[in-house]
């Protein structure tokens, strides 16, 4: 599903270039969860966003579902992660003028899905929000919101499920729920599941474990193996 | 304390700088700068007419006979009163050879000629004196010899006389206060004049007499006793003490009615602070809610937000001020061509204290309110999200003041106007479109939200952009809708009286005007023209000049009149008699009389002027004609197109009574358009003393005319519409985070860039759609009803016109938006999405 070959990015700053990828290399297959942890500033981000199609790398290539990434230009990427990616953010980024309704149908709507409300309302019921369907973000919890960002990440069905430290801003409890929530969607639509966190009981949850520091991916954990971490 | 303390607060906010205020501050300048411009530049220009009234009239006093000279009692009382100039103005035909004639206005002048001021010749020391040539020496504008193809040294004949130019008239103190003109100046010498000819009976000529009076006198005791001596005498007077009054209404009539487009500016500019304000406003929610924590009682955030605005306003008035007062200067070389006098250039306080008094109460007006709301922002904001209490009435004191501010400066911009009733129906208009466009605005959002979810996810999204809470739907109709009705307005107005000129007129117009055909030569004319293949229609009628003096036997000065028919007592008019009613008479009241008609005089009158006279069929006006006074019956009145160019008289008599006196004849003459030079060649050439007035040229001065104040007019507008748009620039602007964070999220979720442009096009085609329809209906009512019921012309709707300025103003918003997608497309996505 994902075939990094020595990735890297290079970002400009006031300061000159910025490495921020320095080679990354990563397999994944179809329908595997994978977690990626590592302190702040490891790239763990940005590998996300390279993978997503968000960020363009400066070197090495990237296959995702099939498609080399980095020969794709601004548009076909956005139709890439249309047709392939799901992604949940730390801070949900909902449109705030648009209802929970509204923003689960959107990615709907940009595919030409017809069914795309009756959809997009199946999808709140499943995430528990069949009461919200109206209300605004800015009426709702954070775990509503979240619950609203992953029923619009999972709406279009993508076979790429990527979640950036989707229970930063979520308290215990809550986050526990939104992660239940998560994984059990991505064992029913057998996506493949990549977990960027701080949080290694949430990084245990997922069949592999992957540790970035400094711009690089460190050797493959295996599940088997993480115990030595832990 | 509380007063400080505000101002302390207030100081250390602006240090901030004033990035946010950019749109208030253009705004404010810009309408102040409008208002203050105009102002100036009429100080400047009355200032400049009352200094140069005497160059203008050419004397202390100027006495203007028709068909006729003074007698020589007159001539010797005014010779007692000082210097007399005598000259000759009347237009002829000037000829080099037999191909080669232009129509001249003629003005021969004597040896005290100019009286004030100088003429500027080239070369300067030519002379008009005792010839120093074989022939008599003649001045000519440089357009003239053009046209002529001859260079100074060269011949000319006008009438029977032949004359040697001697110099090129650049320009002549006392030209162009008076009247339109057909052809350019030619300047001869006085002496000798006769013996051109063309000094026959009848003939439209003006004999006119400037006077510099002797030092004891003074014009008005002057004027006072000429009337008491002579009230008889039928002359025109022009004073220099009445500053020029046809120049001076002119330009108080513009500079109302660019004001008004200043206030308008300033009315959407004000649009434009309010948005600013209330942006600046909401980004300091979590300072106001932090001094309020910290103790700060509403009054003082209130004080200390209201001393920020007002320093920043008082930056921008002084902008505009500054602006505003250099556009006499910037303008005084383009003046200088179209003005007969000098502006003098200066500060005039008057209209800068307007213009400042007129910003700062805007300000207030469009101020008060958003800054009353921000003082209700509640501590527990700081704990709360960004949710605020939903939006309520401003505490009664602060209503109170927005309607003062409001009062404040609808009595200001009525008692500065010069015709107030005016200045009233303008205040009306702009609180009726203002009204109009926030209803709009609130409908346009409503619809937005009750057209539900389209299809298509542009629209929808397009569609929620208008109506989302925060969106500046209302305020971008407003201003730029109120801008655009001004423009659409202005265009139409000016469109209207350019087609009146150049497409209704020549359709029906004559080819020429022939004038001063003697009686002895009418028929000889006829026969010329119907025997020159290509020309079509003549028609040739008796014309006298004569003037209304008394109605009813009450004098002229004392008749109560209506405005719109003033110009009949004003000075002499062309009359005729016919035996027949002139083709297409419309006859409204009382009876043509029979074609053998014998007895008491009778004429038949313009039904428009009678009914501004308050006069009918039975009255009696009397008619001075040639000196005489000829009192006669009023038998029918005739309803006048006189936009149609052709022959018309207000006056016209019965047969029996005027032939006898001397006059010549006027004619009219259609030709084909290759028809046009034989037809003249063939009449001047046989008749020296017969005038051709080529309408077309007649027309294209006109049109100068028409297009120089139009210019004017459209650029003042222009600038209305510029702060339209700039305030629909800071919408845009304000909204700018929004759009990017909206285009960032959609495109994650797969939008191509191409579908995020066409969310944000379809959002500003519908809003600058919409806004355009309404200002197209507002404008071109506004243009309705000031061509019918202000400048009582007919309607003539110019679908190009309303369309160019429609879809220029659709266009405008659109490219604005377009490039704010455009910066909002160019944002790189991941910097927003990193996790907060």
């Amino acid at each position: 599903m994902i075939q990094l070959d020595d990735v890297r990015l290079s970002l400009p700053s006031d300061a000159g270039m910025v490495d921020i990828l320095r080679g990354c290399g990563l397999t994944v297959a179809a329908g595997e969860s994978v977690a990626v942890v590592g302190p702040s500033g490891s790239g763990k981000s940005s590998l996300l966003a390279v993978i997503a199609g968000l960020e363009r790398p400066t070197g090495g290539s990237v296959h995702v579902a099939g498609c080399r990434l980095d020969a794709l230009g601004e548009d076909a990427l956005a139709l890439f992660r249309r047709d392939n990616v799901g992604i949940v953010f730390q801070s949900f980024h909902l449109i705030p003028s648009m209802s929970a309704l509204e923003n689960v149908a959107l990615p709907l709507e940009l595919a030409g899905r017809r069914d795309a409300w009756a959809r997009a309302e199946e999808g709140l019921r499943a995430v528990g929000l069949g009461h919200r369907l109206k209300h605004y973000p800015g009426q709702l919890s954070g775990g509503e919101q979240q619950r609203v960002a992953l029923a619009r990440a999972l709406a279009c069905r993508p076979k790429l499920l990527l979640a950036d430290e989707p229970t930063g801003n979520l308290d215990g409890n809550t986050g526990r729920q939104i992660v239940d929530l998560l994984f059990q969607s991505q064992r029913a639509s057998g996506a493949t599941l990549l977990l960027v966190t701080h949080d290694m009981t949430l990084a245990r949850r997922c069949e592999r474990l992957i540790a970035m520091a400094d711009g690089r991916v460190l050797t493959p954990v295996s599940v088997a193996g993480r115990a030595a971490e832990g | 304390m509380r007063l400080p303390l505000a101002l302390l607060i207030a100081r250390r906010e602006l240090r901030a700088g004033l990035s946010g205020f950019r749109v208030f501050l253009l705004c404010l300048a810009l309408g102040v700068a409008a208002i203050a411009g105009v102002g100036t530049l009429k100080a400047a220009l009355l200032a400049g007419l009352a200094a140069d009234a005497r160059l203008l009239v050419g004397g202390d006093v100027e006495l203007r006979l028709t068909h006729r000279p003074a007698s020589a009692e007159q001539l010797e009382y005014l010779a007692e009163a000082g210097v007399v100039a005598h000259s000759i103005e009347m237009r002829a035909m000037a000829r080099v050879g037999d191909e080669r004639r232009a129509l001249v206005e003629v003005k021969a002048v004597d040896a005290a000629y100019p009286l004030y001021g100088a003429l500027s010749l080239e070369p300067a020391d030519a002379r008009l004196g005792p010839a120093a040539t074989d022939l008599p020496p003649a001045f000519a504008e440089p357009g003239l010899l053009r046209r002529l193809q001859l260079e100074p040294g060269g011949v000319l004949t006008i009438g029977k006389q032949d004359y040697r130019v001697v110099a090129r008239l650049l320009r002549e103190p006392d030209r162009g206060a008076d009247g339109v003109e057909f052809g350019p100046r030619l300047m001869l010498p006085l002496e000798g004049f006769a013996a051109t000819g063309l000094v026959q009976e009848g003939s439209l000529i003006r004999f006119v007499y400037k006077l510099k009076l002797s030092q004891d006198r003074t014009v008005g005791s002057f004027l006072r006793q000429l009337s008491t001596r002579f009230p008889d005498a039928g002359w025109r007077i022009r004073d220099s003490a009445a500053d020029a009054p046809g120049m001076r209404g002119f330009i108080e009539r513009l500079h109302l009615f660019m004001t008004l487009v200043g206030l308008t500016t300033l009315l959407v500019g004000g649009v434009g602070i309010a948005n600013a304000i209330k942006s600046y406003l909401d980004g300091k929610v979590a300072t106001i809610a932090t001094l309020k924590c910290l103790g700060a009682p509403g009054g003082l955030v209130f004080a200390s937000y209201l001393a920020q605005v007002l320093v920043l306003a008082g930056l921008g008035v002084l902008a505009g001020l500054a602006l505003g007062a250099l556009l006499p200067v910037l303008l005084s070389g383009a003046l200088a061509g179209l003005l007969p006098f000098q502006a003098r250039l200066g500060l005039y306080w008057q209209p800068l204290a307007l213009a400042a008094a007129f910003g700062i109460l805007t300000t207030l007006a469009f101020a008060v309110w958003p800054l009353a709301r921000a003082r209700e922002v509640p501590a527990a904001a700081l704990f709360r999200s960004l949710l605020l209490p939903p939006a309520r009435l401003p505490r009664p004191r602060y209503v109170l003041g927005v309607g003062l501010a409001l009062a404040a400066l609808i009595g200001l911009a009525v008692a500065s106007a010069d015709d107030r009733p005016f200045a009233l129906w303008f205040v009306g208009g702009a609180a009726g479109a203002f009204v109009l466009f926030y209803a709009a605005g609130r409908l346009a959002t409503w619809s937005a939200r009750a057209a539900g979810r389209p299809r298509l996810p542009a629209l929808r999204l397009a569609l929620a952009n208008l109506h989302r809470p925060g969106a500046a739907t209302v305020g971008v109709l407003l201003s730029f809708g109120l801008g655009l009705s001004v423009l659409v307005a202005v265009a139409q107005i000016q469109g209207n009286l350019a087609a009146q000129v150049r497409d209704r007129l020549p359709a029906q117009a004559p080819a020429f005007f022939f004038v001063d055909i003697q009686p002895d030569q009418i028929d000889e004319f006829r026969a010329i023209a119907a025997g020159l293949p290509g020309t079509g229609e003549t028609v040739a009628v008796p014309s006298l000049r004569g003037r209304i003096v008394a109605v009813n036997g009450v004098p002229a000065g004392q008749v109560a009149v209506k405005p719109d028919g003033a110009w009949a007592l004003r000075g002499d008019r062309g009359l005729t008699y016919a035996a027949t009613p002139p083709d297409g008479a419309e006859i409204v009241a009382g009876r043509w009389w029979p074609a053998d008609y014998a007895g008491p005089p009778l004429v038949s009158f313009d039904a428009g002027v009678a009914a501004a006279l308050g006069v009918g069929v039975g009255d009696r006006l009397t008619v001075n004609v040639l000196g005489r006074d000829i009192e006669a019956r009023i038998a029918s009145l005739r309803r006048i197109d006189w936009s149609t160019l052709g022959m018309n008289f207000a006056i016209v008599f019965a047969p029996g009574l005027l032939e006898a006196a001397p006059h010549s004849f006027i004619a009219t003459a259609k030709a084909a358009d290759g028809a046009e030079g034989a037809l003249e060649a063939a009449v001047v050439n046989r008749f020296p003393n017969v005038s051709a007035i080529r309408v077309k040229d007649a027309l294209e001065a006109a049109n100068r005319i028409l297009a120089n104040v139009g210019l004017a007019v459209r650029v003042t507008a222009a600038v209305t519409l510029l702060a339209g748009l700039l305030v629909l620039a800071g919408a845009i602007a304000a909204g700018h985070r929004r759009r990017v964070y909206d285009a960032v999220v959609l495109k994650v979720l797969g939008a191509t860039r191409a579908v995020v442009m066409r969310t944000n096009a379809l959002e500003f085609l519908l809003l600058g759609g919409f806004a355009t329809l309404l200002a197209t209906a507002v404008g071109s009512l506004a243009a309705f009803v000031v061509v019918t019921h202000v400048m009582h012309q007919p309607w003539l709707f110019l679908p190009a016109t309303m369309a160019a300025t429609a879809l220029g103003g659709l266009a405008a918003t659109l490219v604005l938006g377009f490039l704010g997608t455009l910066r909002a497309l160019a944002q790189r996505p991941t910097p927003l999405l990193r996790n907060a």
